[in-house]
């Protein structure tokens, strides 16, 4: 007999889904109001029961911690979400209530993906999540470049879906199992299972070098939904494959730990290489996604040391961080339509104080440098890198930071030194601004009194 | 004692800079700007007054100490104290912070509130290294410095300030990233980041050299050491006046204040194990770099490069590991962030009223600036090492502890003293004297704020060159610790 208790977030999304489909025909706007009124109860729910869910299944108490923290935050994610939603859709002409039932399938594979034990059920909640991703990137169906991205993003994703499936057939003929948790006796059929599961993982969190969709797609799409490929579904994503290492025990097999650590190497440099001459902010952005997916592995490779923890102090910084930069994209127009280049940020310093100086906060601290939380965040995942003795990777790491750097402060240089050349529009969204503010916020006074979250994180492992 | 004062020493500019940002700036005149940041630089230099006066100098250790916990998981606490090392160099920097102030009100005309923000951040960062006696929030402070420096030379910089300043940030990241995977290791190992906890801790020797050598990375940056000094002419010409100053006055002060306060007393095997390196790099620092101050068109970077060369004295005194050598690299230290950041402060009068910093546009301004011309002359013999001078001291003990490690060293070091000699007077020479050049003329002396700031340095190099002694009661205890 299954038991339903635990499917409570899931079936909450499923009919939040039926809820808008329905009501979505009559009045947009409500229906999208709802949505946020929906996640900030789910939320809620998560926070003080979360854990009740789950007590009837056999599931260790951390596993059970980890479902629970990362749902909550893909919650809170997409609260901030849907507020930034309306407001750039319109800007784009796009605004129709069938975004956000993609929004909510892609939560919902997210869930089922981030809880699933058993390598089918990860399957569908991968698909689920992937497919309304490919739906988002095409969404601005008169735009050529953002259809391109769709194709490219869905020929790629059909690609890598076949590579998990195949691996997962190839591990189901070896061991008779689908289950995640009960996999040991490992024979070279498997373990080659087990890469091709572990590329297609890699593909989603657009680790190099399975990486090349990601500045085709990001920029193509419509910022609003890079902003979502960047940081949600990824989180997700990120949090299955390390749910796959720890599991199966991964850093015990040596082929495929080397895997790990190569394309770790491989990403934190083709990440900042790339960056480098990148003209457009979203490509660039792309990139500095990679170099980040490159810390985030060295984090899932050293879980030993200081627990989860350490991962996710870095996922939730850079997903704040992320949405900061975003919020501050997403309020920003030129006269002749959407901003796209770097160069278009000239001389922002004089025409908006506080989105230049979130900016800066917000480029200081992805490169790692204090008193931003970025550098914190950074630390604590080269502390546990080193103490698990990955110090070669250690250095590839601070060395990359170092080049990171540059292109990080040539945007802050555009930012403050430059004269603007063309007219920004101010789009003057309340609700962005909010958002942008807030979390520069929190990054700054994280570094001044770092107790609540790490208090957060805390309390959701012990 | 109970009262906080180094964390107020700390928050003062910080909570300056947030009331100034957020004055709506339409409203508020460049000189009300001003003002306020002078007024708050001004009572923060009194409130550094204070260390002295209540410093215990017949006790070991640090004191004034403060413990917050900061991380509780991961054992990083906010832990603050001074010794007789770090107030000089406190009080140093809370002094020449309202001198910079004061030197700008006149150059700085766009954007000066942003101006005053940074300088009270930076002041407060640098403070923060000075006090911090816990790894994490010394390399915290140490890296956050490059923030404000950096917007300070790309806003307000010369012509091709966006290469000087990315080049300045990029360089010093570069060599910090390796001393803060130092700093993980060494945290790891000890399993604390107190620095006391740490000095007392032995490593492997292999290891020991490595982490000498990331540490070496990152001070040797900073000091600037001889192959790594590329980034400091660059920096100082295209730096604003107040940005060189607080650049050759406090900042290349921090290396040396790393190799002091965390290299020797860490790494004592490998402080002697490198030695004839160290000292090789400094004797190449100051007759190399001597010789490309002789031949420089441009005031500020002959500056530039005779402050390398001086830095290059300090590292040589250091690494001789006796109580005499430190104790000179220390008063070097001192008297050169005096002494230079009054250079540049002259090099600065002149360019603001002629607008160009080659040595061959000006001639025979003794004609028209008599009192500059008096004031230049302090300051360039005080650089010279002149007796009297707070120059002279410093050079004197490091020459001499020299002469206990190697006769060649105490060669190396002379000629460096004559090439010091010939590139200043040559300076002073080009400048002030031969004839009065038509477009000079017109040139007005010193002003009264210009007097009033160039007479305070210039009494306190006399003070330090005549009473010596003030100096060493405060450090003496500190660094006797310090040496193996």
């Amino acid at each position: 007999m299954i038991n339903l208790f635990q499917f409570i977030p899931e079936i909450f999304i499923l009919s939040l889904i039926l809820i808008t489909l329905c009501f979505g025909l009559f009045n947009k706007d409500r229906a999208i109001s709802l949505n946020t009124l929906g996640f900030i109860l789910l939320s809620i729910l998560l926070l003080n029961y979360g854990k009740d869910f789950y007590s009837s299944t056999q599931i260790s108490l951390n596993t059970i911690n980890l479902f629970v923290l990362s749902k909550i935050i893909l919650s809170i994610g997409s609260i901030v979400f849907i507020l930034l939603l309306k407001r750039s859709l319109e800007n784009e002409n796009l605004y129709r209530y069938e975004y956000v039932l993609f929004l909510l399938f892609a939560i919902l594979g997210s869930f089922v993906l981030i809880s699933s034990n058993n390598f089918l059920t990860a399957f569908i909640g991968l698909e689920l999540q992937s497919l309304s991703l490919y739906l988002m990137a095409a969404f601005n169906t008169k735009n050529l470049s953002s259809n391109e991205a769709g194709i490219k993003y869905f020929s790629l994703g059909a690609l890598s879906s076949g590579f998990l499936l195949f691996g997962i057939s190839m591990i189901y003929y070896d061991t008779g199992s689908f289950n995640i948790q009960n996999l040991d006796n490992f024979t070279a059929i498997s373990e080659i299972g087990l890469s091709l599961v572990l590329i297609s993982l890699f593909f989603k969190v657009s680790a190099a070098p399975f990486h090349i969709w990601t500045p085709d797609v990001y920029e193509g799409s419509p910022t609003i939904s890079t902003l979502f490929f960047a940081t949600l579904p990824k989180f997700a994503s990120l949090i299955f494959l390390f749910r796959v290492y720890q599991e199966l025990n991964i850093s015990d097999i040596k082929s495929l730990n080397y895997i790990f650590q190569m394309v770790c190497a491989i990403s934190l440099l083709v990440g900042v290489y790339g960056a480098i001459t990148q003209k457009v902010i979203k490509r660039l952005l792309a990139f500095s996604s990679i170099n980040h997916i490159g810390f985030m592995l060295i984090g899932i490779m050293s879980y030993q040391f200081m627990s989860e923890g350490t991962l996710f102090f870095y996922l939730i910084i850079y997903l704040i961080t992320t949405f900061g930069i975003f919020a501050v994209l997403l309020n920003l127009r030129t006269v002749d339509g959407e901003f796209t280049k770097i160069s278009q940020l000239n001389g922002l310093r004089f025409t908006s104080n506080s989105k230049s100086i979130c900016m800066l906060v917000f480029f200081f601290s992805l490169a790692g440098i204090p008193p931003f939380a970025g550098f914190f965040a950074k630390f604590f995942i080269l502390s546990a890198s080193i103490n698990d003795g990955y110090i070669l990777l250690s250095i590839i790491a601070v060395l990359s930071s170092v080049i990171a750097a540059f292109y990080y402060l040539t945007i802050i240089k555009n930012i403050f030194f430059n004269k603007s050349e063309i007219e920004l529009l101010d789009d003057n969204n309340k609700t962005g601004k909010v958002i942008f503010i807030s979390s520069g916020l929190i990054i700054t006074l994280f570094f001044i009194y770092p107790d609540p979250l790490i208090n957060l994180v805390d309390n959701l492992f012990k | 004692m109970s009262f906080p004062i180094l964390s107020l020493l700390i928050l003062t500019p910080i909570i300056g800079a947030l009331t100034l940002s957020l004055s709506s700036s339409t409203q508020l005149k460049n000189k009300t700007i001003f003002l306020s940041g002078l007024w708050i630089t001004t009572g923060e230099f009194l409130l550094s007054l204070l260390l002295p006066i209540f410093y215990d100098k017949s006790k070991n250790g640090y004191q004034f100490i403060e413990f917050h916990t900061w991380f509780d998981k991961f054992d990083i606490n906010y832990y603050v104290g001074v010794d007789g090392v770090s107030i000089p160099l406190i009080l140093l920097t809370t002094f020449l912070v309202p001198i910079c102030l004061l030197c700008s009100i006149n150059s700085i005309k766009n954007r000066a509130k942003e101006f005053v923000i940074y300088f009270l951040l930076l002041e407060s960062f640098i403070i923060g290294v000075f006090v911090s006696i816990d790894l994490v929030i010394f390399y915290v402070f140490f890296e956050a410095v490059l923030i404000p420096m950096f917007l300070i030379i790309g806003i307000w910089g010369g012509e091709n300030r966006l290469y000087a300043t990315f080049k300045f940030f990029l360089y010093t990241l570069a060599g910090s990233v390796l001393m803060l995977l130092a700093i993980i290791y060494i945290i790891s190992k000890v399993k604390s980041g107190n620095i006391e906890l740490i000095s007392d801790f032995t490593f492997d020797q292999q290891i020991e050299l490595v982490l000498f050598l990331c540490f070496f990375a990152s001070f040797a940056v900073k000091v600037p050491m001889f192959p790594f000094h590329t980034w400091l002419p660059d920096a100082h010409v295209q730096a604003p006046t107040s940005g060189s100053v607080i650049l050759a006055g406090v900042l290349l002060k921090l290396g040396a204040y790393g190799f002091i306060r965390l290299s020797l007393p860490f790494f004592e095997y490998a402080s002697i194990y490198f030695q004839p390196m160290i000292f090789a790099l400094s004797c190449v620092a100051i007759v190399y770099t001597s010789i490309v101050a002789l031949r420089q068109l441009d005031m500020k970077k002959m500056i530039a490069y005779s402050s390398v060369a001086h830095m290059g004295f300090v590292t040589i005194g250091i690494f001789t590991l006796t109580q005499d050598g430190i104790n000179g690299a220390y008063f070097q230290m001192i008297s050169h962030g005096i002494v230079s950041a009054a250079l540049f402060l002259i090099v600065g009068v002149v360019y603001e009223r002629h607008h160009t910093r080659m040595i061959s546009d000006y001639s025979g301004v003794t004609n028209v600036m008599p009192k500059y011309s008096f004031f230049f002359m302090v300051f360039m013999l005080s650089s010279v090492g002149l007796p009297g001078t707070s120059g002279f001291v410093g050079e004197f003990l490091v020459i001499m502890s020299t002469i206990s490690v190697s006769v060649y060293l105490t060669f190396f070091t002379a000629i460096g003293v004559i090439l010091g000699a010939s590139y200043m007077l040559l300076l002073y020479k080009n400048i002030n004297f031969g004839d009065l050049k038509s477009d000079i003329k017109q040139l007005a002396d010193l002003t009264n704020i210009e007097i009033f700031y160039f007479s305070c340095l210039a009494f306190l190099t006399m003070l330090l060159g005549i009473y010596p002694k003030l100096l060493f009661e405060m450090i003496n205890k500190s660094i006797s610790l310090s040496i193996i």
